[in-house]
């Protein structure tokens, strides 16, 4: 009970600041609405005519969504905890007796839901700038979707992790967005060793229920496996490393520094 | 309530000499205490604090609370122990009290209909009514420092961490979180253990003062019993004319520590005593050597004074 109060705490507080800085949320979504047009306006010049064209736009369409949720997924925690470390809350926020950790894992749940107001509006306007509608089955999606950025999060929790012992982690950041690209647009389909990857099959799975207008229950439960086994691996092993860094920062005294 | 045993903190860097943050300290603080940590800069109070906190790991030695290790069990120790640590800066700036007091108060998984009322009865105690609605950061340092201390209390524990609870308030801010912290004492029955460099806010508060340096205790004592410790009454004699040099001589022999200087015609002379009878016998010596006293100034040494005199190992 007291667990969910902390969950409910934590989604009150996420919600309270996203409204105290509105030009922030507006300038986020006018940016990456810019960066689709980019990629879109420069498909569509060298892409026009190609019997693949629509299909492939459709691709870019869901695979820019999952880069979206994903830059957000990995990079929240880290961002937030080096702003907590800078305002002097994270000390507070650290001896809560309800346990550190379920703080970070229920910051993230929050920020997972607030980043749908985030991305939904952003899929509506692509769909709406390429004319083309995706199959959107909100059952099939929300737990493909959940799985594969647990995946990220791991990553995220690393991030977390790094932040906390190394203050500064910046141009890691960068590095590691162009990445994601890389695996979203994994082909699994002519290696299946590529399914191993964080993020790569499950953007596979959304990109078949999105664009092939699949569902869940027609998708192969080889690969709902596999992608359940790699997000808990994923997801455990970054927490596992995030709870390692802070053993760290607190053996060095770095807890709250910035 | 509060024990620690022998904790030390060693910092290694590669290349670098090991730093010795904490020395082998040990330390009591019994229920409804108040009792403060002081020492000069970069003498281990923060480290010390912090440790008891959990959020850093001592390299070695024990802190118990009622019993229970809290190196070994730091979760149970967060439990019971809150702290302020930096002022003005462990709350959310872009929040409202109300909002800061809810979410600290949401943190400990208190439910939101008894969260309500804890709020409210927080907000009024620290007089943060008028401005409860009112982001964090347009409230004054004052209200921002108390706005931290009620954040803190909202977890309800019995002991409370202040780390330079009054740093950067005037005086009048000062005076206010002061009797706040008495109240807290005298009317909740909470166990205060603080750190602060103003003397002032130390002999007001605390009953028993550790002074902490190069990461080792060097006193553990009342305020009242470092007072008796450091009695010596200072006095200036302010003659009329010179000192004769028989005389000067007398009484450096006698007084030692003394400074015998000169107000422009007039000699002056500055001396601490130990005891009533020394004052007799250098008027005595005055007496002999016919000089004339024009005036007498006393004075009792200050807490910071005392503090000083402690580091600088004069005791």
């Amino acid at each position: 009970m007291k667990k969910l109060i902390l969950l409910k705490t934590m989604f009150m507080r996420e919600w309270l600041e996203l409204k105290r800085y509105p030009f922030n949320l507006l300038s986020g979504l006018i940016a990456l609405y810019l960066i689709f047009l980019v990629v879109f306006v420069g498909y569509r010049a060298l892409g026009a005519g190609s019997p693949k064209f629509g299909n492939t736009l459709d691709g870019i369409v869901v695979g820019f969504m999952m880069w979206t949720f994903s830059i957000s997924a990995y990079s929240t925690l880290s961002w937030e905890l080096m702003n907590e470390a800078r305002m002097g809350t994270l000390e507070q926020l650290y001896m809560t007796p309800l346990g550190f950790d379920w703080v970070c894992i229920f910051r993230v749940i929050s920020s997972f839901f607030l980043n749908l107001l985030f991305v939904l509006p952003i899929l509506a306007l692509m769909m709406i700038t390429t004319g083309r509608y995706l199959h959107i089955d909100f059952l099939s999606i929300t737990p493909l979707l959940t799985l594969s950025l647990a995946g990220v999060y791991g990553i995220g929790f690393v991030m977390g992790g790094l932040a906390l012992v190394f203050k500064q982690i910046q141009a890691f950041f960068q590095i590691i967005q162009f990445i994601f690209i890389f695996l979203i647009a994994l082909p699994i389909s002519k290696q299946p060793l590529f399914k191993a990857f964080p993020l790569a099959l499950g953007s596979n799975l959304i990109q078949k229920v999105m664009v092939d207008k699949s569902s869940i229950l027609l998708l192969s439960p080889e690969d709902l496996l596999i992608l359940l086994v790699n997000s808990a691996f994923y997801f455990w092993v970054g927490f596992w490393l995030f709870k390692h860094f802070l053993r760290v920062a607190r053996k060095k005294g770095l807890l709250g520094h910035y | 309530m509060v024990s620690v045993e022998g904790l030390t903190k060693v910092y290694k860097q590669k290349g670098k000499p090991e730093v010795k943050a904490l020395n082998g300290i040990s330390l009591s603080i019994e229920k409804g205490e108040v009792v403060g940590l002081l020492g000069p800069n970069g003498a281990g109070k923060t480290t010390t604090i912090k440790c008891l906190c959990g959020l850093i790991i001592p390299t070695s030695g024990k802190i118990l609370i009622d019993g229970v290790d809290t190196v070994k069990n730091p979760q149970w120790g967060m439990g019971k122990i809150s702290a302020v640590l930096e002022g003005n800066r462990n709350i959310y700036w872009r929040l409202t009290p109300k909002e800061n007091l809810s979410f600290f108060a949401g943190m400990m998984g208190i439910s939101r209909r008894k969260r309500r009322e804890y709020v409210e009865e927080l907000l009024h105690i620290f007089q943060l009514k008028d401005k409860e609605k009112s982001q964090a950061r347009y409230l004054s340092r004052g209200m921002q420092q108390k706005l931290a201390l009620a954040c803190s209390l909202v977890k309800g524990t019995e002991i409370l961490l202040l780390d330079e609870p009054t740093l950067g308030l005037d005086v009048e801010s000062s005076y206010e979180m002061r009797q706040l912290i008495k109240s807290l004492v005298a009317d909740a029955g909470k166990t205060v253990f603080l750190s602060s460099h103003d003397m002032k806010v130390v002999e007001d508060l605390c009953q028993r003062v550790i002074i902490i340096n190069n990461g080792k205790v060097i006193t553990d004592d009342t305020v009242k019993g470092l007072q008796q410790l450091f009695k010596v009454s200072s006095y200036r004699f302010n003659l009329e004319g010179e000192l004769p040099v028989q005389a000067r001589y007398q009484i450096k022999r006698e007084f030692g520590l003394c400074k015998i200087g000169r107000d422009g015609a007039n000699a002056r002379i500055d001396v601490e005593l130990k005891s009533a009878e020394r004052f007799y016998d250098l008027v005595e010596i005055l007496k002999r050597h016919c000089c004339p006293v024009r005036s007498i100034d006393h004075k009792e040494p200050d807490f910071e004074e005392i503090f000083l005199k402690i580091v600088r190992g004069k005791k």
